[in-house]
């Protein structure tokens, strides 16, 4: 019964984080907004993988590979921007200026 | 005398229903033949065609296609799962102490969901081909291309999930399955190769996947990220393909690493030079190769910044390479060696290796790249480091270890015969398109100005050349199967838990689970010698 | 593994199991790895019109999905624990509970779809969207049709321990249910970072 209260605990706590999470964004926050979604959005993702997926108790090995893949992801993310944030792009006259962006 | 795997069953349906790592290992063995020399028949008549300048052989159209064909092909269908899937299902439990990889029948899944990929690409082959080269770019594949752009990418796709469960396989094995006091720096370098490259492959392949999901979709529905006119960016499409495409030249280059590093120390009768750094460069390999893939893209309108970064990290992943080629020059070092077809192949991969690594480096620097791109001189690095690297490697391991697989030696002699053949083939072939690229002929073209004839016509006096040297291995190792002399457990005195196996092996390996006490390569100093 | 002699045979399939199910979860996340590169590349690209095209979104379904499958992740954990505790009645009722919240999300998620195609807001054709906005709802169909199709395995997979335990030995293992828990958990963690992505953007403006 002990797992009951726990998992279900945690799921009233996830709960708790969608309704944080959703009422804030209605909150004019400019850029926060956006932060402190993904900063919720993680915070439940890590309640999920700790609790339920048993991350906590897990062998070393097991949480090395969810480690490497977060990691594979964020690299793969973070390089590619390099090029994106880093680009001077002027739109070519004859383009739709809604097109271009920056 | 206990039945060997070989043995177990002679039916058809014995081989197709099988768990047994070995078996599976054959099964792709004889795929991946066959689709190297389909592979190589497009290349020959690329060479044929390259012979004289003007396009008379076939139609531009048909070039693009045939190019398209070969690569895609030599990558997926060969290059990719050569090592791992064949030497690697082979020998890797073995190598371990273990009876089979952790999930057999995901192992069988693995090669029957290859084998619809290939059967997929070689339909849109016969229905016609794809001319966007084997790099899909956007927009011409998305827009522009006439040809089975989506059949291809299907099988592809498929193809890309037999790889995945493959590389899952392996890195599961090696976490839960070795010996009892197999500890991780007493495992074989050929185990470290392939658990890498297993890392590689699992990471990697699946971007590919989406990305030609999503190329798919842009062209079916005409919609998407890759259009301009759309909003989108075409370099989105490169930056996602190439993210894959880097790292899986790694998957391409690692195994063959490892081979190496098991025939060197063989055949030098000298432990291998420094183990644990080529370990920890293996690492290193896969790691970095992860973080150079933006030097594809130098020229493509990739900010400045972004190249300098990446051309950065280019020139720091060539260090662990270059570590590994110091520890096997300095592994011969006083070594006993013997020139045996496997050792010939081991040292021609590591030559042939350094040149076209060395060339690399050229391509990654950004002033250069931008002359050299889209040339011959790109050409050559690669197959350089593909074919004189990891071919040989390949070829290099079939030999090696064929006593092993098959219970029987092959004939020395023409090993040896054909591994000379194929090394001097291969740089008749391949070193004038160096030549070619500094001059500025351009790939992917099928005539060329007058001025690079003869530079070609020897490119393809030296694939005639390559074509006869791989075609005698094919001829020799088969007939081997019936009349070669049959090999003893360990013909070579080679250190290493498959060779404690008979040869061939049992259906389990291993009468007994063994228990490891020493370090890889405990090679006995220059008393002893192989056969 | 420094296999201890007391450990049984099964416990070690079952962490074999268990490894391999996080590396090929591990394949999964990269699988989704362009989808949200695409969507960095938009939302920099299109600040505005991502942020009205989210607004075109229906954050009540979609903040009741994910309701809907946070409380199916709790049940789920449940019901692993349950059959590893020797409950398995409990465990099979609770498996089936989840693959009904699994199930209506799918429903609730096919009325969106159909609002979607209603209002017109398409990727492409005749739809009043401009680029931007056709490029957010890209990959909103993208991101939500390819997690629904892990959604759909991961119900079926449910539906069969939810079946079968108690009746094929499989499905009656805690160590598989506990594999199989991994992959329902993992959907549910998708969608906790899709949700905000796609439905809360730009709301306060």
């Amino acid at each position: 019964m002990n797992f009951y209260r726990r998992n279900l605990g945690i799921g009233a706590l996830l709960l708790l984080l969608l309704a944080l999470t959703t009422a804030s964004a209605y909150v004019p926050m400019g850029a926060w907004n956006g932060i402190a979604n993904l900063a919720i959005a993680a915070a439940k993702a890590g309640l999920v993988a700790f609790f339920f997926m048993h991350l906590r108790e897990a062998a070393a090995i097991v949480r090395l590979a969810a480690g490497v893949a977060l990691l594979m992801l964020a690299i793969f993310l973070t390089l590619s921007s390099v090029d994106y944030l880093t680009r001077h792009s002027t739109a070519a006259p004859w383009q739709n200026p809604a097109v271009h962006g920056r | 005398m206990p039945t060997s795997y070989l043995e177990e069953g002679y039916t058809l349906t014995s081989w197709l229903t099988t768990r047994d790592h070995k078996r599976i290992a054959l099964l792709y063995l004889v795929a991946i033949t066959a689709f190297f020399f389909i592979g190589g028949a497009a290349a020959t008549i690329i060479r044929i065609e390259l012979s004289t300048p003007a396009p008379d052989v076939v139609t531009p159209d048909t070039y693009n296609r045939l190019f398209t064909a070969h690569g895609v092909i030599m990558v997926w269908l060969f290059l990719i799962p050569s090592i791992p899937a064949t030497l690697g299902n082979f020998l890797m439990p073995m190598m371990i102490g273990a009876r089979d990889l952790a999930f057999p029948r995901l192992n069988l899944a693995s090669w029957y969901i290859y084998v619809a990929g290939g059967a997929m690409i070689l339909v849109a082959l016969l229905l016609g081909g794809v001319d966007t080269g084997w790099t899909f770019y956007t927009p011409y594949s998305t827009l522009f291309s006439n040809s089975h752009v989506v059949l291809s990418l299907a099988g592809v796709f498929i193809v890309g999930f037999s790889s995945i469960l493959t590389g899952l396989n392996f890195i599961v094995t090696v976490h839960t399955l070795r010996a009892p006091g197999m500890t991780w720096f007493r495992l074989p370098l050929f185990v470290w190769a392939n658990y890498a490259t297993a890392l590689i492959l699992v990471l990697a392949t699946p971007v590919l996947a989406m990305t030609l999901t999503l190329v798919a979709i842009e062209r079916i529905f005409h919609v998407g990220i890759f259009d301009p006119a759309m909003g989108g960016d075409p370099l989105l499409f490169q930056h996602f393909f190439w993210f894959y495409s880097h790292p899986a030249v790694y998957i391409m280059i690692l195994p063959a690493m490892g081979v190496a590093s098991e025939i060197i120390p063989c055949f030098a009768r000298k432990r291998v030079f420094g183990y644990r750094f080529m370990a920890y460069a293996i690492l290193g390999i896969a790691v970095v190769g992860f973080l150079v893939w933006g030097h594809h893209m130098f020229v493509s309108g990739q900010s400045v910044y972004a190249s300098l970064v990446f051309s950065l990290l280019s020139f720091i992943v060539a260090i662990p390479s270059a570590i590994k080629v110091f520890n096997w020059t300095a592994t011969l070092y006083k070594g006993s060696i013997t020139l045996s077809a496997p050792m010939l192949y081991a040292l021609g991969f590591v030559g042939l290796f350094t040149l076209g690594g060395l060339t690399g480096l050229y391509l990654a620097s950004l002033a250069l790249d931008v002359n050299l791109t889209d040339t011959y001189f790109v050409v050559a690095h690669f197959h350089y480091i593909m074919v004189g690297g990891s071919v040989m490697a390949y070829l290099g391991g079939i030999h090696f270890w064929w006593p092993k697989i098959s219970g029987r030696m092959y004939p020395e002699v023409w090993g040896r015969a054909a591994a000379v053949l194929i090394f001097f083939g291969f740089n008749l072939t391949f070193f004038p398109q160096y030549l070619l690229g500094l001059h500025g002929m351009p790939r992917r073209y099928a005539s060329y100005p007058d001025e690079f004839t003869l530079l070609n016509v020897l490119s393809s006096a030296g694939a005639s050349i390559l074509a006869v040297g791989y075609l005698l291995p094919l001829g020799y190792l088969g007939w081997s199967i019936f009349r070669g002399e049959r090999a003893a457990p360990n013909p070579w005195h080679a250190t290493g838990l498959e060779w404690q196996t008979a040869s061939p092996p049992v259906k389990d390996n291993f009468e007994l689970t063994p228990t490891v006490d020493r370090g890889p390569y405990d090679y006995a100093p220059a008393t002893e010698e192989p056969q | 593994m420094n296999g201890a002699g007391a450990v049984s045979a099964a416990s070690l399939a079952g962490r074999r199991a268990a490894l391999g199910m996080w590396v090929f979860l591990a394949t999964e996340l990269m699988f989704f790895g362009p989808l949200f590169f695409g969507y960095g590349y938009g939302r920099l690209a299109f600040p505005d019109a991502f942020a009205a095209a989210s607004r075109h979104t229906e954050v009540l379904l979609g903040g009741i999905n994910t309701a809907v499958l946070l409380v199916s992740s709790a049940l789920m954990a449940c019901a692993v624990d349950a059959l590893e505790a020797g409950k398995a009645r409990a465990s099979r009722r609770l498996l089936l509970a989840t693959a009904t919240l699994g199930a209506a999300f799918l429903a609730i998620k096919g009325i969106e779809y159909a609002h979607d195609i209603e209002r017109g807001l398409l990727p492409g054709g005749a739809s009043p969207l401009d680029s931007g906005g056709r490029i957010f709802f890209l990959l909103y169909y993208a991101m939500t049709g390819v997690h629904a199709v892990h959604l759909l395995i991961g119900v079926g997979v449910a539906l069969a321990f939810g079946f079968g335990g108690g009746r094929v030995a499989a499905l009656s293992e805690p160590g598989h249910l506990r594999v199989a828990g991994l992959y329902w958990h993992f959907v549910d963690a998708i969608w906790i970072f899709l949700y905000p992505i796609l439905y809360l953007v730009g709301r306060s403006g």
